[in-house]
């Protein structure tokens, strides 16, 4: 009876929870490549302008975050051998964000901070507080402790974090609510949620799956802890910098600890390579290995972006405008391209056939989903990240308009192969 | 706790409650076997209390007085599935001539706690066109009995006396002989245990942290010999573990429970 009881308490999140996060995923990368496509012109200007604001904002938000609110529902109970809190809380968050969402973009886009940008902040403040409540009760609950859902938990407080500054900024459009102008505040909005969110949750739930798919033994939550440590004090150090600034070159020492950071988890992800069983590698999981290594190239950047701000007083506007592509449509992009049809064809998997699995074969999850369409999405995918950040730092519209067309078509693809997945039907028993 | 009716599985009444099996025990000395862990296992999922009773010489209601004061809720008002009311003395027993029976005792095989289900199924299979099945056992085997009309067997079973009855199979000449079944695709989890019965490894990875489960029954799977399936408890149905088989060149089937309890039975394609 006391195996019973713990085992009730492992219960697979519902599929009801997970899928529309995915389903608002695909389309939300969609309309951001349709932008994309619309708007190359003014990515060869300044970065604080409205279509590139909206399209970050379809990207950040659309995008990354609501697929990974989607998949860490299911994996966050997995993760932690417990059960998630509240469907309701997640229901909740969902739509909160599909509704802030599109209000959020088309104020940007209009470049009108008025109602509908300010609603849209707050639903999205809002969904990520429900969220984070979800999570945080969940992980109460649960007996058991996990490097990864510490990491998952920490990226949630720094992405309502930048959600609050967000919405402060918005709110500062109009009424003066902050010491300076918005546009002062965007490097601390988009490190917190770069560093904070995106890297801190991508490292926390990479470090699971990729060794997971790789079957790999290897495992090491020492050096897991250094990189949490190592994130979160960069991250923290470059907070203080911001509000009492000093020397510029101050600056390189949270870049040098991210820039560590990152190296000792490339290592990580080397070394559950290096002792994987999975002799093949399939290409999901290269995408996503590459995504990884993807990584160093902001850093670079960065550290470009910072040596010319010392030496030249001067920001590199492409340089800065391509770092934030290389980061939202690389390495993001590239992680959740593999990511989900490591994930998605699973869940539907467990959707239709979990009843029915007594009754004889079943076909194999990974058959739900076309291979030879995901080869041509990995193809066309990079070819188009390649041109439009080339034409990003030349300046030359005919390479972001052909990066353009090639990111819509991977879109368009990606789409394709999601819906595939979604409208399996059971095949006769 | 659970609302059960006279359609409900022996084995749901043990799962839900730690004491029903003593209960179930105490309403007849036929359920003893259930004392047995494979008779357990083989009978309770497929046996339902009105079955049972037909087995065990009592009713649906004497259940009901043993198990309403564990907890159970008890629905009178389903009505039993009655297929295997006992019927008129059929056809193909009246016909039969004793050149044409095939016996098969299986009381020892039940009483040294096997299970005698491969033995059965083997004679089936050799049965010729016109032969019948005559099996000897202590109870009527209710659970076969389905198992076996949905094949296309007749039956009849005869009861001599408290410990001894006499079932008669036989298949009816319309329907094929589904010899094709062993290889068909769509073989149910009931058949693919059959067939492995006596040939399984087991594996308990319901405790293991992740990413254990996997490797646990990967490992188990390269020392298994050729000719055995493994038979895994688990938590939940590991999704991910499926395509490794497959590249394994391994089949699968899976039996999931209830929530937290699932069955996988892996063998080799």
């Amino acid at each position: 009876m006391v195996a019973s009881a713990t085992n009730t308490t492992v219960k697979n999140t519902s599929y009801k929870v997970v899928l529309p996060f995915y389903l608002y995923a695909a389309i939300s990368f969609l309309t951001a490549t349709i932008f994309l496509l619309t708007s190359t012109e003014a990515f060869t200007g300044h970065y604080f302008q409205p279509q590139i604001l909206a399209i970050t904002h379809i990207m950040t938000l659309g995008w990354g975050t609501m697929i990974i609110l989607g998949a860490s529902h299911q994996l966050v109970p997995v993760l932690i051998e417990s059960k998630l809190y509240s469907n309701i809380l997640a229901y909740t968050s969902f739509i909160l964000a599909a509704i802030g969402i599109p209000l959020l973009v088309y104020g940007f886009n209009i470049f009108d901070m008025g109602w509908p940008a300010q609603f849209g902040g707050w639903f999205v403040v809002l969904a990520i507080l429900s969220y984070l409540i979800n999570i945080a009760i969940s992980m109460a609950k649960s007996k058991n402790e996990s490097i990864h859902a510490v990491f998952v938990f920490t990226a949630t407080i720094w992405l309502f974090l930048t959600t609050i500054l967000g919405l402060a900024q918005v709110y500062n459009f109009t009424k003066l609510i902050l010491p300076k102008g918005s546009l002062h505040y965007l490097t601390l909005h988009a490190h917190a949620g770069i560093i904070g969110w995106f890297l801190l949750l991508i490292m926390g739930i990479a470090s699971r799956l990729i060794p997971m798919f790789l079957i790999s033994k290897y495992s090491n939550v020492k050096l897991l802890r250094w990189i949490y440590g190592l994130i979160n004090s960069a991250l923290l150090l470059f907070v203080a910098l911001f509000l009492y600034p000093g020397s510029e070159a101050l600056l390189f020492i949270p870049v040098i600890t991210i820039f560590i950071a990152i190296g000792l988890f490339i290592y990580y992800c080397y070394c559950a390579y290096q002792q994987r069983i999975r002799k093949q590698v399939d290409e999901q999981i290269k995408l996503s290995l590459l995504s990884v290594l993807m990584l160093l190239l902001p850093v670079l950047l960065l550290i470009i972006v910072i040596v010319f701000l010392i030496s030249v007083s001067r920001e590199q506007l492409n340089l800065i405008l391509s770092y934030g592509f290389i980061i939202f449509f690389g390495w993001i992009t590239a992680i959740i391209l593999g990511m989900t049809f490591k994930t998605l064809p699973f869940i539907v998997w467990n959707k239709v056939y979990h009843h029915r699995s007594g009754l004889g074969k079943t076909p194999n999850p990974k058959d739900l989903f076309n291979s030879s369409i995901f080869k041509a999405i990995a193809i066309i995918y990079i070819s188009g990240f390649i041109l439009f950040a080339t034409g990003i730092l030349l300046g030359t519209t005919m390479l972001l308009k052909t990066g353009a067309i090639f990111l819509l078509l991977t879109a368009v693809l990606y789409n394709w192969n999601v819906l595939k997945v979604f409208m399996h039907k059971p095949e006769q028993l | 706790m659970k609302t059960i009716n006279a359609n409900t599985k022996i084995a749901t009444l043990l799962k839900e409650s730690p004491d029903a099996l003593e209960a179930v025990i105490s309403i007849s000395p036929k359920f003893n076997k259930l004392r047995n862990p494979l008779l357990r296992k083989l009978m309770a999922a497929r046996t339902s209390i009105n079955m049972a009773s037909k087995v065990g010489g009592c009713t649906a209601n004497d259940f009901f007085k043993k198990l309403e004061p564990l907890g159970f809720t008890i629905d009178k008002n389903i009505i039993a599935d009655d297929s295997t009311e006992q019927k008129q003395v059929p056809e193909f027993v009246q016909n039969i001539t004793v050149a044409d029976i095939v016996e098969l005792d299986v009381r020892a095989e039940i009483e040294s706690g096997k299970d005698p289900l491969n033995l059965i199924m083997k004679a089936v299979k050799q049965l010729q066109p016109g032969q019948v099945l005559k099996l000897i056992n202590s109870f009527e085997p209710v659970p076969l009995i389905l198992l076996l009309e949905k094949q296309g067997f007749e039956s009849y079973s005869e009861t001599v006396n408290d410990n001894l009855v006499h079932t008669f199979f036989h298949k009816s000449q319309a329907t094929p002989i589904k010899e094709a079944d062993t290889s068909k695709a769509g073989e149910g989890w009931d058949e693919m245990l059959q067939r492995f019965t006596d040939k399984m490894e087991t594996v308990d990875v319901r405790q293991l942290e992740m990413p254990l489960p996997m490797l646990t029954i990967l490992d188990a799977l390269e020392k298994l010999p050729d000719e055995k399936a493994l038979y895994v408890i688990h938590k939940r149905i590991p999704v991910f573990l499926l395509p490794e088989l497959t590249e394994r060149k391994f089949d699968y089937r899976i039996k999931e429970v209830a929530d937290g309890e699932v069955y996988l039975l892996i063998f080799r394609t």
